[in-house]
C-alpha cells in the first residue's frame, strides 16, 4: 500500500507543484471551455436574437474594440468601489468597536444591523443621487459605503465580543487596562472575521457601485457604460461591459485575500502553505 | 502578624453563588502561609477547590470572607504591581503573535520600551530553551513548547511570585518530567516563590519544597509535608528510596483523607 502511494507521488517538489496547478487549472479551464462553446452553440444553433443573448464571439469582438473605453470607464468605478469600501470598513470597524465596548446597547444595536443587513440596501442607489448629484463619486462610493459598513458592523463586533476567557484572564492577571485588551486582544482576534467580512462587502460595494451608476452618473463611468450600450441597443457591447464588472468584482475579492494573508500571517496554518 | 511569608491566608472562606439554591463552598477556613522562595504545591482531589485558591491569591476572583496578603498587600494591589506571573493548565498563547511577541506581552502591557522588551524576552527564551524558535508562531510548536513559552511569558516581568494551575496537565507523561526538571532549574535560576496546583502526586514530591494537601467538600487544607529531599533534584531522585517514601507517605494522607470522608 506505502509502496503504491510513494511511487505515484511525482519525483521532485517542483514537479509536484505543477501538477498540482494543471490539477486544480484544467477543471476550470475545460469547465469554461464547455460552457462557452456551448453558449456559442446554443445562440447560433436556435439563431437566438442578440437582445436577449449575444454569442460569446461578438462580446469578445465587442470587448477587444471598446477595450480602451471600459478600461478608462472602469477606473472611475474602482475609484468609487474603493473609496466606498474604505468608507464602509471604516465605519463598521469604528462602530463595532464603540458597540464591543458597552455591553448593555451592543445586543440591540447588532440586533437592529443585522436585520437592516438583510434589507435591499442597493434601493437606496436613486435617493443618493438625488443627494450628492448624480456625477458626483459620492453618490457611488456612499450606496456601497452603506453596503460594505453593515457586514463589516456585525461580524467584526461578533469577533470582538467572542474573545477566548482564558486569554480575557491572561489580560487581566496582566492588570491589562481596557484599552490595552482592545488593542492587544480583541482587535487582532476580530481580524479573521473582519476579513470574511471585506471580502464579502468587496463584492457588495461592486455591485452598489455598477448599480448605482445605472442610475446615472459622470459619462464614463461602468454602470453608465452598461447601461447605455444596453439602452442603444449594442447588447454585445454591454455584455462586455458586465464582463469586465464581474473581473472587477474578482479583482477586489483577490485584493481582500491578498491583505488577508499579508496582514494575518499567522494564519498561514489555515492556507494550507506550512513551509 | 499576617506579615511573616510573601503570602498569608487567614480564614478565607469561598461561596460560589451564595443567597441562591445552587450555592457551592468551595473553600472553608483556610489558612496558609507561604515564606519567599518556597515552592508550594497544592494537591488534592479534583474540584477540592485548589484553582480556587489561586485564583483568590491571584486577584483573578474574591474571597467571601477571610484576609489574604500577597506581597504584603492585598491581592488586587499586587496584581497592579505585577507582583506575580500566571500560568494555566493551557499556554493560552495569542495566535497572532510570534513566540518572542507572546513573551514580550506583559512587558508590553506594563509599558516598557520596545529595546528592553525584546533583551528580555530573548533571555527568558534562553531560559526556557526556545532561543531557536523567537520568530515561530504557537501553531508551529508542540503542545510541551507552547507550555515552556507560557512560563517565559509569566517570568518575563521578573515577578516575585509565580502561580501555576497544573501547567504539565495536559502533557504526556516525558514531556512532563522533562518540563519538571527544567522548571526546577529555573525556579532555582530565579529564585521566585511558586505557587504549584496539581492533581499528581509524584510531581508535587519531586517539585515542592511543601506539599499542601486539601480535602474535597468543603474544600480544607488537610496537611503541610514538608519535602526534604535535597535539591536539585534530577531523574536520579526519582528513584530514590527517599522519593518513594515521601510519595507514600503523601499517598497515605490522601487516601486516610478520602477514606475518612466517604464515613462521614
Ligand atoms: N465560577 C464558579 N461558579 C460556581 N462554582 C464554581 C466556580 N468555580 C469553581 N466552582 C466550584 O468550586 C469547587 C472547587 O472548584 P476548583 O476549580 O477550585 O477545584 P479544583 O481543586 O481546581 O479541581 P480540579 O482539580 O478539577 O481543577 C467545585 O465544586 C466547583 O464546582
Ligand atoms: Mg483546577
Amino acid at each position: 500500500m506505502t509502496v503504491r502511494a510513494d511511487a505515484g507521488r511525482p519525483p521532485s517538489a517542483q514537479a509536484g507543484r505543477a501538477a498540482a496547478v494543471i490539477r486544480r487549472g484544467a477543471p476550470v479551464v475545460v469547465a469554461a471551455a464547455v460552457i462557452l462553446g456551448g453558449w456559442e452553440l446554443v445562440v447560433r444553433l436556435f439563431d437566438v436574437p442578440s437582445f436577449i443573448l449575444p454569442p460569446p464571439s461578438e462580446i469578445a469582438s465587442a470587448l477587444s474594440a471598446q477595450f480602451g473605453t471600459i478600461l478608462s470607464a472602469s477606473r472611475v468605478t474602482v475609484q468609487a468601489v474603493l473609496l466606498g469600501l474604505v468608507l464602509g470598513a471604516v465605519g463598521g470597524v469604528l462602530v463595532a468597536l464603540v458597540v464591543s465596548r458597552f455591553h448593555k446597547v451592543s445586543a440591540p444595536i447588532l440586533g437592529v444591523a443585522v436585520i437592516v443587513n438583510c434589507a435591499p440596501i442597493v434601493a437606496l442607489a436613486p435617493i443618493f443621487n438625488n443627494w450628492f448629484g448624480v456625477t458626483n463619486v459620492l453618490s457611488k462610493a456612499g450606496v456601497a459605503a452603506v453596503m460594505v459598513f453593515f457586514p463589516v458592523l456585525v461580524n467584526t463586533a461578533r469577533g470582538l465580543l467572542q474573545v477566548s476567557p482564558l486569554h480575557l484572564e491572561i489580560m487581566e492577571s496582566l492588570a491589562a487596562n481596557p484599552r490595552q485588551v482592545s488593542l492587544m486582544l480583541r482587535l487582532p482576534g476580530a481580524l479573521p472575521f473582519l476579513f470574511n467580512a471585506l471580502k464579502l462587502g468587496s463584492t457588495l460595494a461592486v455591485i452598489g457601485v455598477i448599480v448605482t451608476e445605472y442610475f446615472g452618473g459622470p459619462s464614463n463611468a461602468l454602470g453608465v457604460y452598461i447601461a447605455y450600450q444596453a439602452a442603444l441597443p449594442r447588447f454585445a457591447e454591454a455584455w462586455a461591459g458586465i464582463f469586465i464588472a464581474s473581473l472587477l468584482g474578482l479583482a477586489m475579492f483577490g485584493l481582500m485575500t491578498l491583505l488577508e494573508r499579508l496582514f494575518m500571517p499567522w494564519h498561514a496554518s489555515l492556507h494550507g502553505d506550512e513551509k | 502578624m499576617p506579615e511573616s511569608g510573601i503570602i498569608s491566608v487567614h480564614g478565607v472562606t469561598k461561596e460560589f453563588n451564595s443567597a441562591t439554591d445552587r450555592s457551592v463552598t468551595a473553600l472553608t477556613d483556610i489558612d496558609l502561609t507561604i515564606a519567599e522562595g518556597e515552592f508550594v504545591s497544592l494537591l488534592g482531589p479534583s474540584g477540592c477547590g485548589k484553582s480556587t485558591l489561586l485564583r483568590i491569591l491571584a486577584d483573578l476572583t474574591p474571597p467571601t470572607a477571610g484576609t489574604v496578603q500577597v506581597n504584603g498587600k492585598t491581592p488586587a494591589a499586587a496584581r497592579r504591581d505585577r507582583d506575580y506571573g500566571m500560568v494555566f493548565q493551557q499556554a493560552g498563547l495569542f495566535e497572532w503573535r510570534s513566540v518572542r511577541r507572546n513573551v514580550e506581552l506583559p512587558l508590553q502591557v506594563a509599558g516598557v520600551a520596545k529595546e528592553e522588551r525584546r533583551n528580555k524576552a530573548s533571555a527568558m527564551l534562553d531560559l526556557v530553551r526556545l532561543e531557536d524558535f523567537a520568530s515561530h508562531f504557537p501553531w508551529q510548536l508542540s503542545g510541551g513548547m507552547q507550555q515552556r513559552v507560557a512560563i517565559a511569558r509569566a517570568l518575563s516581568a521578573d515577578p516575585k511570585i509565580l502561580f501555576m494551575d497544573e501547567p504539565l496537565g495536559a502533557l504526556d507523561e516525558m514531556n512532563r518530567e522533562h518540563l519538571q526538571a527544567e522548571l526546577l532549574r529555573i525556579w532555582s535560576d530565579t529564585r521566585t516563590t511558586v505557587v504549584f496546583v496539581t492533581h499528581s502526586i509524584s510531581e508535587a514530591v519531586f517539585l515542592s519544597s511543601r506539599i499542601v494537601v486539601m480535602s474535597a467538600r468543603p474544600g480544607r487544607i488537610a496537611a503541610n509535608i514538608d519535602v526534604d529531599l535535597p535539591y536539585p533534584r534530577t531523574a536520579a531522585t526519582r528513584t530514590t528510596p527517599e522519593f518513594f517514601e515521601k510519595v507514600t507517605q503523601v499517598r497515605t494522607v490522601l487516601h486516610g483523607m478520602l477514606a475518612a470522608g466517604e464515613t462521614s
